[in-house]
């Protein structure tokens, strides 16, 4: 675990980061299973909302430090291998359902959703060399950083969108329905969960106008079909399918659940599985 | 015609669309060259048809400031991507040291049936260039130096490279991977008038240890050439590639014999003598035109902005709390709230339902 040049000082406030998350993520399903008791109207301590939004904020600024402290180890941010990518996207999708956990209490319970899925991007990181590869000259490009900060934002909402699917699934399942009393009914659920996914869309078009523009610049194309841009592109559709299929027809609200968790999954896999695939996150052009 | 048209903007015929578009989408995956570019072309004609007949006919959408700017654009983006495969140029270009732009030394041409730019006005003379590389050969920056017209009867020095391209008369020309060095020769025949050109080695670093090329001079036999080259490359440091830096040696055999020339030596060789004039570069530059690119960005932008505009329109006066039977007072410390049975929905929330 050591650089020619000495340790890899981002690792220490790695780990710590994410035991944060860890904690975040323990006392988040500790929470809901003790409000399962109460009958309706009872009064419910919900006090535990406060333990995890502090050990979540904690993980993102410990998070924060381990990529600055990257960032001045290997001279560039996390834009290239899959490890810092990994990385910066904890980071991101932390801080986004963090402030979205503290700024609307009422979703807070799909916290048992969503930051288990955040740990699979968690475990993840734990498999990767941090070893630091070469900055491409074609990520000298200020759009670069507008696309995947685009980018980031979508992908949050979409975690916020399949937390709540979450929920509305998993109060499918007897035992666990209990856990989930706190919160608004599957109706409302679902208006709320698709809300998200239409913000989601919306920064997922600009991410694809940012790319397309940064394309444009680097590599003297706005599009070239290879695996990052054709599967977000399809993501893009299915998106944009699923939100004129809803407006259209009566969709169950357990289908439209699971069709956003399906829309998550696509988005995980185009982010994590195209550059994972193809080694570099836009393959052969840097 | 109105019957017609709402069948047309039917949703279904969206889907369809949307489900066509993405068959074709998953078929263009790293441009394979036996997929037709109709499994892109007849899907978008399709949603074009049925985005036109929706804006003319949906009032959920017409009537709907924001959604009618972002289905316009969405017609528009089509469009005007349509016009762009139809109007542009590609190709690639290598292009010597000291030398001027010329529309004959393009090679691999694709263009559209419109295309009809000025790139008979482009005007550019390659200067130097270096480019950076961190340990492993790993290529960095590229700085191209190149001259163009000033516009009073001078010439200017502009610097481009990797994500600068040099943009003349619409035309974008990037710096490529593909560049390395050459020789200029000059060729004096036993009888006859001396002919001086360039011949150019292959890419470098790529093929370090292939420096080799040949050359068959007017009236005389064919040449083989080799160059050794002392670049300073190293492979475990940083290292910038700079022709001005170099030098070179040309190593020639012809009739079995091996002649080392340095620059501004002459070997004697059948037929003529063989003037090793200097050591020089070549950059290979990619081009690429479409006059609708500024167009694309500034659609996609409107109509971006469109959809947000209705999101926020739509959903500003039904705030996430709205939802919430659960408000906690933080302030005093505790968050001990109401279960929410879920009786008490908000009505407006419910309203939403099925229209985001």
């Amino acid at each position: 675990m050591f650089d020619i040049n000495g340790v890899y000082t981002e690792l220490p406030w790695l780990y710590t980061g994410l035991a944060a998350y860890a904690l975040a993520t323990v006392v988040a399903i500790q929470g809901v299973i003790r409000v399962r008791g109460g009958s309706a109207g009872a009064t419910v301590n919900r006090s535990y909302e406060h333990f995890v939004l502090g050990f979540a904020a904690a993980g993102v600024a410990l998070l924060a430090m381990s990529l600055g402290e990257r960032w001045i180890r290997i001279g560039h941010g996390p834009f290239v291998d899959l490890f810092e990518l990994l990385m910066s996207q904890l980071f991101s999708l932390g801080l986004i359902y963090t402030l979205i956990y503290w700024r609307y209490p009422v979703l807070r319970a799909s916290a048992v959703v969503a930051l288990p899925l955040m740990w699979v991007l968690g475990i993840w990181v734990l498999t990767l060399d941090p070893v630091g590869s070469p900055f491409p000259p074609t990520y000298y490009n200020n759009w670069l950083w507008v696309h995947v900060g685009f980018g980031k934002v979508f992908l949050s909402f979409c975690l916020v969108g399949a937390g709540i699917a979450g929920v509305i699934l998993l109060r499918g399942i007897e035992r666990i329905s209990s856990w989930f009393r706190q919160m608004p009914a599957d109706a409302v659920l679902d208006a709320l969960a698709w809300r998200f996914m239409l913000l989601a869309f919306i920064f997922h078009s600009l991410m694809l106008v940012a790319g397309a523009v940064w394309a444009q610049d680097a590599w003297g194309r706005y599009w070239a079909w290879d695996a990052l841009e054709t599967s977000s592109f399809l993501n893009w559709l299915v998106l944009g399918a699923s939100i004129h299929a809803r407006t259209t027809y009566k969709i169950p609200i357990r289908w439209g659940a699971v069709a956003i968790f399906g829309i998550f999954i696509f988005a995980f896999l185009t982010y994590f599985g195209a550059p994972f695939y193809s080694e570099a996150a836009h393959k052969g052009v840097i | 015609m109105m019957i017609v048209l709402r069948y047309m903007a039917s949703t279904r015929f969206t889907l369809a669309g949307m489900a066509l578009l993405g068959v074709g989408a998953a078929l263009s995956y790293d441009n394979p060259v036996n997929t037709p570019v109709w499994v892109l072309v007849v899907p978008l004609v399709l949603l074009a048809i049925n985005l036109l007949s929706a804006i003319l006919t949906n009032a959920r959408i017409n009537r709907r400031g924001g959604l009618l700017v972002f289905h316009l654009g969405l017609l528009g983006i089509i469009i005007l991507a349509a016009i762009g495969r139809l109007t542009h140029m590609e190709a690639h270009l290598e292009i010597i040291q000291g030398a001027g732009f010329m529309q004959d030394d393009l090679m691999n041409i694709r263009s559209g049936p419109w295309h009809s730019g000025a790139l008979d006005k482009v005007m550019f003379v390659q200067g130097p260039y270096t480019v950076d590389y961190a340990p492993g050969i790993t290529r960095g920056l590229t700085h191209s130096h190149v001259m163009v017209p000033d516009g009073h009867g001078g010439w200017a020095q502009k610097i481009v490279g990797d994500d600068r391209p040099l943009i003349m008369e619409g035309y974008r020309f990037y710096t490529t991977f593909n560049k390395g060095f050459s020789t200029t020769l000059t060729w004096i025949p036993d009888r006859g008038s001396p002919v001086t050109g360039t011949v150019n080695m292959p890419s470098y670093p790529m093929f370090e240890f292939k420096q080799s090329n040949s050359w068959t001079p007017p009236g005389g036999k064919e040449i083989n050439f080799w160059l050794q080259l002392k670049t300073g490359l190293d492979d475990k440091a940083h290292w910038v590639l700079d022709a001005r830096q170099a030098r070179g040696t040309l190593v020639i055999n012809s009739n079995d014999r091996r002649i080392e020339l340095q620059p501004g030596e002459n070997a004697v060789l059948d037929g003529g003598v063989l003037r090793y004039e200097h050591l020089s570069s070549w950059m290979g530059y990619k081009l690429f035109y479409d006059p609708t690119l500024q167009w694309l960005f500034i659609t996609a932008i409107i109509g971006i902005l469109g959809l947000a505009t209705h999101f926020w329109r739509k959903f500003a006066a039904l705030p996430i709390h709205s939802a919430s039977g659960v408000k906690p007072d933080w302030s005093k410390g505790q968050g001990n709230v109401a279960v929410n049975s879920g009786a008490h929905v908000s009505a407006a929330v419910h309203k939403g339902q099925n229209n985001v």
